[in-house]
């Protein structure tokens, strides 16, 4: 608006001006718009070329979508899986409109849509990564076990110490500083810490924290078997005859015991952002509302879920997006921190392209699995996008 | 907020607090004292809880220090990072003030297409961009030299954005005025716009510096010798091809780690400021 109003005086002298303000614009925005160009947009583009080919350094010849082919093997189960996707998305939009607008029916159908859709992942996304590469779908494992041990973690005790030093506290300042620190200093610095304190050595503090608990020390980041493997004394069945059995049980043995590690010092690192942009959040809640709360006798629990916690929906779902989006491109830090025993049960799909492309080479292959990872982060931004704009008017 | 009521529960609050901001100095501490040991302490007389005299060296070895800076090469990765960061902070600054200007302030054919498609390009991941840019460095013959690492990132559509969200507030009857005197578009954004957003430009040069400072990913593949190699690609190479000499680990991480703090504790509002707007770290 206010730009609009400040802009009328500019119009009458605007055709005196148009020819020098039109070429002055195009001079200024020159180096950008050429940098962007160059390194930003046309590389998409040549990414889409590059993974068309048979392309090892140099481009050899055209293979049409054989790498696409080599990642999913089949387009059938390719179609089914994405149909089922489609399906639960679907499902959850229905049982969200009925939700608010309390109708039972169109719920019970949501329910029954959701449920098919599950069934449905749950059978032919095993014969997809039977099929498809092994390598990108435990890649794609590792990146969603990430997801889901560091993004509820970090809110949680970034809404934690959000709300601490949101009160009136000494050094809040001094404690803001310290907790921002792990943020900002390079990753590659404080993992080369981590991959000590996190050594199989019986010294090494993850161990030491271990020996308090009258466990025998582990292996950590060295550690490729899973946790809840790990936790069952290894125990748990870990292969069976049918596709889909040997897929989900591979599941159910958990994130690696060294991806584990890495997503303690993922929350190490991100918690202090977190409360920042919590604190931030909190701020911006007007204070009225918490004075007419205790007018009307709301206890502290009611406040925080009533007030405080709606309110902070739009901070939620944006770090919770910066959360997910952060463990697709997760590098440097996994860079520092993966060892060779632990097998490549650490590397979400960032740092396998990284290796198709870097290690074996493969640069159209590589290519083919990063705009997959594009068209990923893409639809996630686009969800969140939406769900802002429908929740906005709650917060 | 609410009132605290209970000074138990504010002792209990700020002892929590304490303890989480144990945890985020740990590791810091860790990275100091190991860095001082000499290599058969890092072995035989570790520890990681600070409490524990065996966590710190008995006699500090002051010339670890000097070790990773000549032999181990830190002093030139260091050198290096220094150049790069200066050269894409100083490039990005001048070009996101000029764009910003343009986009916020003069109206030319198109403008409103080309910024928002400058815009689309925040959702595409660096990893997209790794391959065709290296094949395009490569092409350009640029492997293992300085504009390798400055010159895809002397432009950037998220600076770009951040400015011009603040320059569009800035009056144009200030403009107006200067241009009546005869001032350029030029002059005016040097003289009345930028001395007007000194907290939006400081806040781009912080988090271009974070970025280039800590960038591992494309340096990585981008330096094949050490001529050009910044301090995190050091470090990484040092970690994963060196042997097990902890003590130059750690002295190799300090000397990473160093500016950044030193420019975090000189600046921490300004610093907190621009992390809170940036929402735009991977």
């Amino acid at each position: 608006m206010r730009d609009r109003v400040s802009l009328r005086p500019r119009k009458s002298g605007r055709r005196n001006h148009s020819v020098s303000e039109n070429l002055t614009g195009y001079l200024f925005i020159f180096p950008s718009v050429l940098l962007i160009t160059v390194f930003g947009i046309f590389p998409v583009f040549f990414t889409l070329y590059v993974s068309l080919h048979k392309w090892r350094i140099k481009r050899s010849r055209f293979i049409g979508l054989a790498n696409y082919r080599e990642m999913f093997g089949s387009p059938l189960y390719l179609l089914l899986v994405i149909a089922a996707l489609l399906c639960i998305a679907f499902a959850i939009y229905l049982i969200g409109r009925a939700r608010s607008n309390r109708k039972a029916l169109r719920a019970g159908s949501g329910v029954i849509v959701l449920l098919i859709g599950a069934a449905a992942v749950a059978v032919f996304l095993p014969y997809l990564a039977e099929a498809g590469d092994q390598g990108m779908f435990a890649s794609l494992r590792v990146t969603i076990w990430y997801s889901l041990g560091t993004v509820p973690v970090q809110l949680a005790l970034g809404l934690l110490l959000a709300s601490f030093l949101y009160r009136k506290i000494p050094a809040k300042q001094a404690f803001r500083v310290i907790f921002l620190l792990p943020y900002i200093v390079p990753s590659v610095a404080s993992a080369a810490v981590f991959e000590r304190l996190f050594s199989l050595k019986p010294e090494s503090f993850a161990n030491q924290v271990l020996a308090l608990f009258g466990r025998p020390p582990a292996q950590w980041l060295l550690e490729p078997k899973g946790i809840f493997f790990l936790l069952s004394g290894q125990r748990m069945a870990v292969s069976s005859q049918s596709v889909i059995g040997n897929y989900w049980l591979g599941w159910g043995q958990g994130p690696s015991l060294a991806l584990l590690s890495i997503i303690f010092f993922n929350c190490w690192v991100f918690v202090g952002y977190y409360a920042l942009i919590y604190t931030n959040g909190l701020s911006n809640i007007p204070r009225q509302l918490y004075e007419a709360a205790e007018v009307d006798g709301a206890g502290k629990l009611t406040v925080f879920f009533r007030i405080t916690l709606p309110l902070l929906t739009p901070t939620t779902y944006f770090l919770t997006l910066i959360g997910i989006i952060g463990t697709f491109k997760a590098f440097a830090h996994i860079y520092v921190l993966r060892h060779p025993a632990a097998r490549g049960e650490v590397d979400p799909m960032s740092v396998q392209i990284f290796f198709t492309f870097f290690r074996k080479s493969r640069f159209g292959y590589a290519a083919a699995l990063s705009l997959l990872l594009f068209a990923i982060v893409l639809i996630l931004t686009l969800v969140q996008r939406r769900i802002m704009r429908e929740r906005i008017h709650y917060g | 907020m609410v009132k605290e009521r209970s000074p138990w529960l504010k002792a209990l609050l700020l002892l929590l607090l304490i303890l989480g901001a144990f945890v985020s100095i740990i590791p810091f501490l860790f990275m100091v004292s190991h860095s001082l040991k000499t290599i058969a302490e890092t072995i035989t007389r570790s520890s990681a809880i600070p409490f524990d005299p065996k966590f710190w060296p008995q006699v500090p070895q002051w010339s670890n220090y000097r070790v990773a800076w000549q032999e181990a090469r830190f002093g030139l990765y260091f050198r290096n990072s220094v150049i790069i960061t200066a050269v894409t902070v100083g490039g990005v600054v001048i070009t996101s003030c000029l764009s910003a200007y343009a986009f916020a302030k003069l109206r030319f054919a198109g403008r409103d297409l080309i910024f928002a498609i400058l815009l689309s390009t925040l959702m595409i991941p660096q990893t997209v961009l790794l391959i065709p840019n290296f094949l395009i460095i490569a092409k350009l013959g640029w492997i293992d030299r300085l504009p390798a690492l400055t010159v895809p990132f002397l432009a950037s559509a998220f600076h770009i954005f951040l400015l011009r969200q603040f320059f569009s507030q800035i009056p144009n009857e200030l403009i107006e005025v200067a241009k009546i005197d005869g001032a350029t578009h030029l002059r005016s954004l040097i003289s009345i716009v930028v001395p007007l957003s000194k907290a939006p430009i400081f806040t781009v040069v912080f988090l271009s510096f974070i970025y280039t400072w800590n960038a591992l990913q494309w340096p990585l593949v981008v330096t094949q010798t050490p001529r050009w190699r910044p301090i995190t690609v050091g470090l990484s190479v040092f970690i994963t091809e060196a042997g097990p000499e902890t003590h130059l680990r750690m002295a190799g991480a300090v000397i990473a780690v160093l500016p950044v703090i030193a420019l975090y504790f000189v600046a921490q509002r300004q610093f907190t400021e621009a992390i809170t707007r940036s929402g735009l770290k991977e």
